[in-house]
């Protein structure tokens, strides 16, 4: 793919409101996940981080969160370092799972609540956040319902309401559309699309979806096989509000298949003979 | 209109054909001990004789001040049992250090036959009321630790991670999370500590105590009268069951309301 392709190649942007710096994870001696990645994100960016399943996409998340510890390198969020949860210094996160993980026990609004109150936030502004939020994701109706009574759609809603309620720095989203059904799926990358040009929310969309990733994203982080390094950083060049049928996005997919093809490894594979042609 | 009677049809079957199953087994065990009253020679008492000590104990004041009193002590025996095994099953859930410190303890104290607790008490503390109590205390701590660690090991550890992200905080995250999630292994635990806590009290009263319902059993056993002995614990049994159902069963639908 040459830069002068419908996707342009970018340079890591010169907004760095999120920055990543030699990222190394590793979970034992042979197995490394991350090796010397860096990113950078601009502050309001809609980013995704693209790559093939397994390649260490979740876990560059999870360093993000603090819910994991990396081996070298660093990562700052609003110039201040993330990756300590439990450290009331570090900047504030709201994380969508690719499942839902609301308390089963209390119900949708409870569920709200429970994360606002953990962020210190007064009564009254609770109340409002859970109303605001609620409608924002088109769920308010059920705000006294156990969360086990909704479908899937209806539960990652609130999920993603969970996470812009407790008004973050940066939320992550980690393949979250991945277990709904396409239908639906579709009418959730819509709405995000236009909840996100709404918000001005700082995002980071883990997928490994290229269409999903050029439809929602302004830049798509392209990372290898596992250990996850960046290999090539995109920047979507398609104007707002986008069609997930568009044509241009389907050439730009066509583009980008090609060029990932074998570094997620699917160069290699031998045609057999018979099936040939 | 076949397709109606079969959705709606079964719930009555089902449940008349339970009620013959309980009303068949009821019937099929009095049938047995009546047997075992004519072939026994006159020492199984028949169900007549025992109708009878029943209706004289349960119409005798004093027999419900015996009940209280071994109320009282199940009462205690529950409360320490239920608070230290929690604890402890709660920490060893979820620390494998606390887990390496106690487990070879706890499984000794599985191990150790119910009545080796209460002779050693007695031996060591005398047969005053606390001896007995600390007894059934030790002996019923490792059944709940037992149950509440594999309740705490079997949480959903995505929910440990959301906890981590919004940070829940210690004490959000063991009463929001923790003590959910283990609820109904906890009502468990707790279900089970209640029964157990009846069958030990009765062997302690009966060994070192004057007063309470294993005390009075035991007395009917010295008096050859075994009629008395199953009438007291006919009673005692259907305190317990109205127990369960007043407060347990309750407590249980509120907790757990969220899965129905």
């Amino acid at each position: 793919m040459r830069r002068e392709d419908a996707v342009t190649l970018g340079p890591p942007g010169t907004r760095d409101y999120i920055r990543v710096e030699g990222l190394r994870v590793s979970y034992d001696r042979e197995n490394t996940a991350i090796e010397d990645l860096d990113m950078v994100v601009g502050k309001g960016e809609f980013v995704a981080v693209l790559g093939p399943s397994g390649c260490g996409k979740s876990t560059l998340l999870h360093v993000m969160a603090g819910l994991l510890r990396p081996d070298a390198g660093r990562i700052d969020i609003g110039g201040r370092p993330a990756g300590g949860a439990a450290n009331g210094e570090s900047p504030r996160i709201g994380y969508v799972f690719q499942d839902h993980r609301l308390l089963p026990w209390r119900t949708v609004g409870q569920n709200l609540s429970t994360v606002l109150r953990a962020a210190e936030v007064n009564p009254e502004e609770i109340e409002e956040r859970i109303d605001r939020y609620l409608g924002m994701l088109h769920v308010e109706r059920f705000r006294d319902t156990w969360p086990m009574r909704l479908s899937g759609g209806q539960r990652q809603r609130v999920s993603i309401a969970r996470a812009l309620a407790v008004h973050p720095a940066v939320v992550l989203m980690d393949e979250p559309f991945s277990t709904l059904d396409e239908v639906t799926a579709r009418l959730m990358r819509q709405q995000l699309a236009e909840l996100w040009q709404e918000s001005g929310q700082t995002i980071v969309f883990v997928t490994h979806s290229i269409r999903e990733a050029l439809f929602l994203a302004d830049r798509i982080y392209i990372l290898t096989r596992g250990p996850a390094r960046v290999f090539d950083v995109v920047t979507v060049p398609l104007d707002r509000p986008r069609g997930y049928e568009d044509p241009r996005l389907t050439e730009l997919e066509g583009q980008i298949v090609a060029r990932v093809m074998e570094v997620w490894g699917y160069g290699a594979v031998d045609v057999p003979p018979d099936r040939e042609g | 209109m076949a397709v109606r009677a079969a959705r709606v049809g079964p719930i009555g079957p089902e449940r008349l054909r339970r009620a013959q199953a309980f009303v068949v087994a009821a019937l099929l065990a009095l049938a047995v001990w009546q047997l075992a009253t004519f072939i026994s020679d006159g020492w199984v008492p028949s169900l007549a004789e025992i109708a009878t000590a029943f209706a004289e104990d349960v119409t005798t004041p004093s027999v419900y001040a015996e009940i209280w009193i071994t109320f009282k002590r199940i009462l205690i025996a529950f409360a320490g049992a239920t608070s230290v095994g929690i604890a402890l099953g709660v920490a060893m859930g979820l620390s494998r250090r606390i887990t390496a410190f106690f487990r070879p303890i706890v499984v000794l104290g599985l191990a150790i036959p119910d009545p080796v607790y209460i002779i050693v008490a007695i031996l060591v503390l005398g047969t005053d009321e606390s001896s007995g109590l600390i007894a059934m205390i030790l002996a019923l701590i490792p059944f709940v630790v037992n149950i509440v660690v594999s309740g705490v090991r079997s949480r959903d550890r995505g929910l440990d991670e959301m906890s981590s992200v919004y940070r829940l905080g210690r004490r959000r995250y063991l009463i929001d999370v923790v003590a959910r999630q283990v609820a109904p292994a906890l009502i468990a635990a707790i279900r089970t500590c209640f029964a157990f806590s009846w069958k030990l009290v009765v062997l302690v009263e009966a060994l070192t105590q004057p007063r309470g319902i294993g005390a009075q059993i035991y007395l009917s056993f010295r008096l050859l009268s075994p009629e008395h002995m199953i009438a007291l614990a006919l009673i005692f049994i259907l305190v317990l069951r109205a127990v369960e159902a007043l407060v347990f069963a309750p407590v249980e639908r509120r907790v757990l309301a969220w899965m129905r």
